[in-house]
């Protein structure tokens, strides 16, 4: 599996954000580092983990927290960002608001 | 299990509280609740559980939930061996600790 640069995991993440209607947060210093961490998951077990979730040691027990994770629709949606905070519901970022940590929800997908 | 993992001593002025800090290297919500201490000049210890070998992960993962009745997600915090405090909400690490 070819390694991932930090460029090409933020254009990674700036497809999602762009495909699904997200805003990327606003905060470029822990967007810098949550895309240094997926580029770091990436290129240690080979596929996007979300780099706020711990792996369960293969890409099938992790299938839920490959981001963008299962959750992640739902949480932009009703608590206006995603488990790790990479990605936002545009109202949410352009108020202001700090994201905060929210449950882990992904047993219920 | 836990007194097995390797942790990281962080020196602190402030020292009213054993705080131990369970994270990921990779987690954006780990480095903020660790500046959180960092910046009040907190001591605490850590370990980055994202290196520690998965079986011996695993391991502490299962004794973390059961000795905590808690389910498990990164930042994991242990205050005075007791108290857990899981993800990071400031106010709630501001009233815990007393800060």
């Amino acid at each position: 599996m070819a390694p991932k640069s930090f460029d090409q995991t933020m254009t990674f993440a700036s497809m999602v954000a762009k495909k699904q209607g997200w805003a990327l947060n606003p905060d470029a210093d822990f967007t810098k580092d949550l895309v240094e961490g997926l580029a770091t998951n990436w290129n240690r077990y080979g596929y996007f983990l979300c780099p706020c979730r711990d792996s369960d040691g293969s890409r099938e027990a992790d299938a839920k927290i490959i981001c963008p994770c299962a959750p992640s629709w739902k949480d932009v949606e009703e608590l206006g960002h995603c488990f790790c905070a990479l990605y936002l519901d545009p109202v949410f970022a352009a108020s202001g608001k700090e994201p905060r940590s929210i449950p882990d929800r992904r047993s219920q997908f | 299990m836990l007194d097995t993992l390797s942790y990281t001593d962080v020196p602190g002025d402030r020292s009213d509280h054993e705080i131990t800090v369970y994270a990921l290297s990779t987690c954006g919500f780990c480095k903020r609740a660790m500046a959180f201490l960092n910046a009040r000049g907190v001591a605490y210890r850590y370990v980055y559980m994202d290196h520690v070998p998965l079986e011996t992960k695993n391991e502490a993962k299962k004794a973390l939930k059961e000795r905590y009745k808690s389910d498990v997600a990164f930042p994991f915090a242990v205050i005075d061996g007791e108290k857990p405090l899981v993800g990071f909400i400031e106010l709630d690490w501001v009233k815990t600790l007393g800060l």
